[in-house]
């Protein structure tokens, strides 16, 4: 027994430190490319390793309204990001797959969105208000388009267990899979605004708000946050692509490792572009265009509860 | 959806490539005719004080120890690199070089400082060869600036009425 | 000849009121009014002639004739005349009427003249201070020529606050500025914004003031200027210089040689390039659209080398002096300056093409930030924000100036109003600039650049002078002096009467409108605050209140 939880916990040690690992290293392509786009040299890959590394040696400065707090919902940010790596597969099953369901990963999603939140009114000023009042709109109608993939999914396998669910489930019903189709559209859609990347990145928007949420961190508050955030990046395309393209991750390690990794690769590249190319939403209009994906993903339930 | 215009508009991004240089990381040097850092010289110089009085930033100072001796003083710290010194000099002592890296942190590197021997000059200003009233000394005679802290004394003609001397506020620096 | 019509016209109308007229040329009317009629005579050149407000200018003529001088620009677009009415006011007790009810566009013009030079304009309808600090003492008036461009006065008040007004009902208190990363420079925008939409604004700005007028009248010459003026902008330097240089030119009746109106046509049109291709590029990346930032400054830069070859700098190009030009454009600099047209011709025209299709960008810029045809005639808007609204006006048409007269070149309107309008016709204009610059390199020929002053400026004449900017209409108002320098430089920069308009665009709309609307009237408030602060102890922060509730004409919120 002991020696089951000991593997258990080495498990998810090696999970988190890939996870941890990696993040980083995805944002610097991300920047690399960015800047290819923008005909510029830009950051080497590995800046966002450096920038982590100075922002924790800077001064803990205490400003906004309640540093304690600030300091809470930055830890409990990469805390939630930790805890969901372990229940993510990334390239192998992950450890907590077969005890894990995925309204905990949902929960555990939204959790690190309300640290954003948190962060937001323990900052108090009010650029952070306005930021998280944005980020409110746009949690409302962006988290339950994960929820309903999870639920198609679940439907289609009959069981709410991760390791059932993240395994292409949407499309493991007998014919066609339209739910499965429809449901990955609107994902595809939607990618772009749960990684919180232009066109969508209204909670933080630089030029309108001065970063919004996180305008009064600094230093090592800050690490954690942007940390936090990088992470999301990996778990959020683990999840998309456990859910929709886990085609190879199958084989032997490390293949199906190596095969996940270029998957994300490929998923990051073409966030980038989309990034790089267009300009930000203003949250009206971007609140009307996540209303018209879950009307879509709606329909996508219907069709998964009649079996499509 | 406006894709074909992204496509379009990543694709002019994408043709260009990179264009950023690695300055200063390898040295760029500015076009010829830049107007960078004036450089003074001392064997040219005549001491008429043209440079100093169309010096629109009144950065360059002159003082008359005694009657032999001028000393001119060109601080360099406000100079905007307009060049209207090298323009007005009768003698083309002033020539303006392609120097643009200039920023130090000891101030007293950007200042040139001449000393010159006037032999029997009395001061009239009759020595600059202006090419249009427009730019005729404003401040003739002894010139006493203040070197120590650095400020131009403005002994004009004020047209105020009664005007008092005019002198220079003395800023603190430190 | 139509200034003469015009002043006949008028000499009907107002008979006794008009003391004295100077016809400074076809294109030049000066008109002395008594004090008492100078609201009337302003008032009927407004609505009944339809001419454009320009500005309202104070000076001290006291130790030339004992009184202040008092004097109001308009621009008759359409006869390519400018006309300046002008009243002395007596200096014991110096009030005028105001004109700013009738006129909302002259509303900041007529407060800088109370704080400045002191002269009382009876019923204006906002009497705050708008460029003196808040601590300044009471009654003393900086540009005054009893006050020394370098005195502290006494009494200022470190401590004395600005009152701002209480936020309407429901709303929160946005401070927009003085840091805020949109901003190039300081300015302090109170917005009181309700969730996501802005239900009013008060604006707080003047803290770039650096004492230009007042330099320009005591210590520096006339050759000085130019150099001063091109730093009253980063962006629209030459601009300024030219505009005073031929202020200065049409004050003395100075003749400037052709092949320097053509130099000085070429500097303003790369001018014109370089800071449209700029703003387009800012605008971008307001939206967050960095890609399009990137781009135009690639596309850019070319233009920042060639005018560093032609003028030994990027950007001051230090090219203008009374009576010409200090550099000449060598047949190489020609060759090459072309090349780098016609790659920028190209480059622009695919950005251009892509840009205008692009929905993404008209979703953020349709419909934000409305300034329409009956705001641009009150307010006096110029510029790219007057053509997006579909007013057919620009000065290198209206009031030929240099070589403009010389070169075709169409007029770029546009009918929205709003921020795409306005980006469609800058981005257009760039293919006009070019069109002139080939013109202008084709019918230039080979002659003197500078026209050499022999004997001392004549005292004591006035000239004006407006030049198309980026921006809009930048005007100069001179009077000639003595010692080598002007009596009276007044700088009017489009921003100054383009940013008087903000308020009305911002209200009822939403918050993460109000950067992109700021940023569409290019503002450079650099240009609009140049005028003075000597006040070296306390970093003079100027302040001013300009609620929505105040613009005439404006519903309260």
């Amino acid at each position: 027994m002991a020696g089951n939880i000991l593997w258990l916990l080495l498990k998810c040690f090696a999970n988190v430190a890939v996870m941890l690992a990696v993040a980083p290293l995805c944002e610097g392509v991300i920047r690399k490319m960015t800047a290819r786009i923008q005909s510029r040299q830009g950051p080497p890959v590995l800046q966002p390793y450096m920038d982590l590394l100075k922002l924790l040696g800077k001064e803990d400065i205490e400003s906004g309204e309640s540093p304690v707090v600030q300091r809470v919902a930055a830890y409990l940010a990469l805390s939630m990001a930790m805890l969901v790596a372990c229940m993510v597969p990334m390239g192998f099953a992950s450890p907590m797959s077969n005890v894990a369901d995925c309204l905990v990963l949902v929960y555990l999603l939204t959790m690190c969105g309300i640290c954003t939140l948190v962060a937001g009114l323990a900052a108090g000023s009010t650029y952070s208000l306005i930021g998280i009042s944005r980020e409110m709109m746009t949690m409302i109608t962006l988290e339950p388009l994960l929820a309903i993939a999870l639920v198609i999914g679940s439907m289609h396998t009959q069981s709410f267990r991760l390791n059932a669910v993240l395994d292409g489930s949407v499309y493991t019903i007998g014919g066609f899979p339209w739910s499965g189709l429809v449901i990955l559209l609107v994902m595809i859609f939607a990618f772009q605004a749960f990684i919180q990347r232009l066109p969508f990145d209204i909670a933080e928007s630089e030029t309108e708000i001065m970063e919004g949420p996180l305008m009064e961190y600094s230093g090592p508050k800050l690490a954690m946050f942007k940390y936090a955030q990088m992470c999301r990046l990996v778990i959020l395309a683990a999840l998309f692509i456990a859910l929709f393209v886990p085609f190879g991750s199958r084989l032997m390690f490390p293949l199906g490792w190596l095969i996940f990794w270029a998957k994300v690769l490929v998923l990051i590249l073409a966030v980038t572009l989309v990034a790089a190319t267009h300009a930000r939403y203003r949250i009206d209009q971007a609140v009307r265009y996540f209303a018209a994906l879950i009307v879509v993903a709606f329909v996508a339930l219907v069709l998964a509860s009649y079996g499509f | 959806m406006s894709l074909l215009s992204k496509a379009r508009e990543a694709i002019i991004c994408l043709k260009a490539g990179k264009v950023t240089l690695p300055y200063p990381a390898q040295p760029h040097a500015p076009a010829p005719n830049f107007r960078g850092r004036p450089i003074f010289d001392a064997a040219k110089c005549i001491g008429c004080a043209g440079c100093a009085n169309n010096c629109p930033a009144r950065e360059i100072l002159i003082f008359d120890p005694c009657q032999e001796i001028r000393v001119l003083h060109y601080l360099g710290r406000r100079c905007t690199y307009c060049g209207r010194c090298a323009d007005v000099c009768p003698e083309k002592a002033i020539t303006m070089s392609q120097d643009f890296e200039t920023a130090t942190d000891k101030i007293g590197d950007l200042s040139q400082h001449l000393e010159l021997f006037m032999s029997t000059c009395q001061r009239c200003g009759r020595c600059f060869k202006e090419s249009s009233p427009l730019e005729q000394l404003k401040l003739k005679g002894y010139r006493c600036d203040d070197l120590e802290h650095e400020h131009v004394i403005f002994r004009s003609q004020s047209y105020l009425k009664d005007a008092p001397v005019v002198d220079d506020i003395n800023i603190e620096l430190d | 000849m139509i200034a003469r019509e015009r002043l006949k016209a008028l000499e009907e109308q107002f008979g006794v009121g008009i003391e004295r007229a100077d016809l400074a040329g076809e294109n030049r009317l000066f008109v002395y009014v008594r004090p008492t009629m100078l609201k009337l005579i302003c008032q009927h050149i407004f609505r009944d002639l339809s001419a454009r407000y320009v500005i309202s200018i104070g000076a001290d003529d006291r130790p030339y004739n004992g009184k202040f001088l008092v004097a109001h620009d308009f621009a008759f677009d359409g006869d390519n005349l400018l006309c300046s009415v002008l009243a002395h006011v007596p200096s014991e007790d110096p009030k005028v009427d105001s004109i700013s009810a009738v006129i909302p566009a002259a509303n900041w013009a007529e407060r800088e003249i109370m704080d400045m030079v002191g002269v009382q304009m009876k019923g204006h309808p906002y009497p705050k201070r708008l460029v003196v600090p808040d601590g300044w003492p009471e009654g003393v008036h900086p540009l005054r020529k009893d006050f020394a461009w370098n005195q502290v006065p006494e009494g200022f008040d470190d401590q004395k606050e600005f009152k701002f007004g209480e936020p309407p009902e429901g709303c929160v208190v946005v401070p927009f500025g003085p840091f805020h990363p949109t901003l190039d420079e300081p300015s302090h925008f109170r917005l009181y914004v309700e969730g996501e939409m802005v239900r009013g604004c008060e604006y707080r700005g003047f803290m770039v003031h650096r004492g230009i007028e007042k330099l320009a009248e005591s210590v520096l010459s006339y050759n000085d200027i130019p150099m001063m003026a091109e730093r009253i902008c980063g962006i629209c330097g030459c601009v300024h210089s030219v505009a005073y240089a031929q202020a200065v030119e049409s004050a003395v009746g100075l003749e400037v040689p052709q092949r320097a109106q053509y130099i000085r046509t070429i500097m303003l049109e790369i001018e014109r390039l370089h800071s449209h291709l700029l703003w387009v590029g800012l605008a971008g990346h307001v939206l967050g659209f960095d890609t399009i930032f990137m781009q135009a400054f690639r596309i850019r830069e070319p233009i920042m080398w060639i005018s560093e070859k032609i003028t030994g700098n990027r950007k001051t190009y230090g090219m203008c002096v009374v009576g010409g030009m200090r550099r000449d454009l060598t047949p190489e600099l020609t060759a090459e300056l072309s090349g780098v047209l016609d790659k920028l011709q190209t480059e622009w025209r695919a950005v251009v093409d892509a840009v205008v299709k692009d929905k993404n960008i008209q979703k953020r810029a349709s419909g934000v930030g409305v300034a329409d045809r009956t705001l641009t005639k009150e307010m006096g808007l110029i510029g790219p924000m007057a053509r997006a609204a579909g007013v057919d006006i620009d000065c290198r048409r209206d009031h030929p100036y240099a070589a403009y007269g010389k070169v075709d070149f169409d007029v770029i309107t546009a009918a929205g109003g709003d921020v795409w309008s306005r980006l469609v016709v800058r981005a257009t204009e760039v293919f006009q600039s070019i069109r002139i610059i080939r013109q202008c390199l084709e019918k230039m020929e080979p002659g003197p650049i500078e026209e050499k002053v022999t004997d001392d400026l004549p005292v004591g004449r006035i000239g004006l002078s407006s030049v198309e900017a980026p921006r809009g209409e930048s005007h100069h108002f001179l009077i000639t002096g003595e010692n080598n320098h002007p009596r009276r430089w007044r700088v009017r920069a489009p921003t100054y009467q383009n940013l008087q308009a903000v308020p009305a665009m911002i209200k009822d709309k939403p918050l993460a409108d109000m950067t992109i609307a700021l940023a569409s009237i290019d503002p450079c408030f650099s240009c609009t605050d140049r005028l003075e602060t000597i006040d070296v102890k306390s970093g003079a922060t100027r302040v001013w209140s300009h609620g929505i509730e105040d613009l005439p004409g404006a519903t309260k919120g």
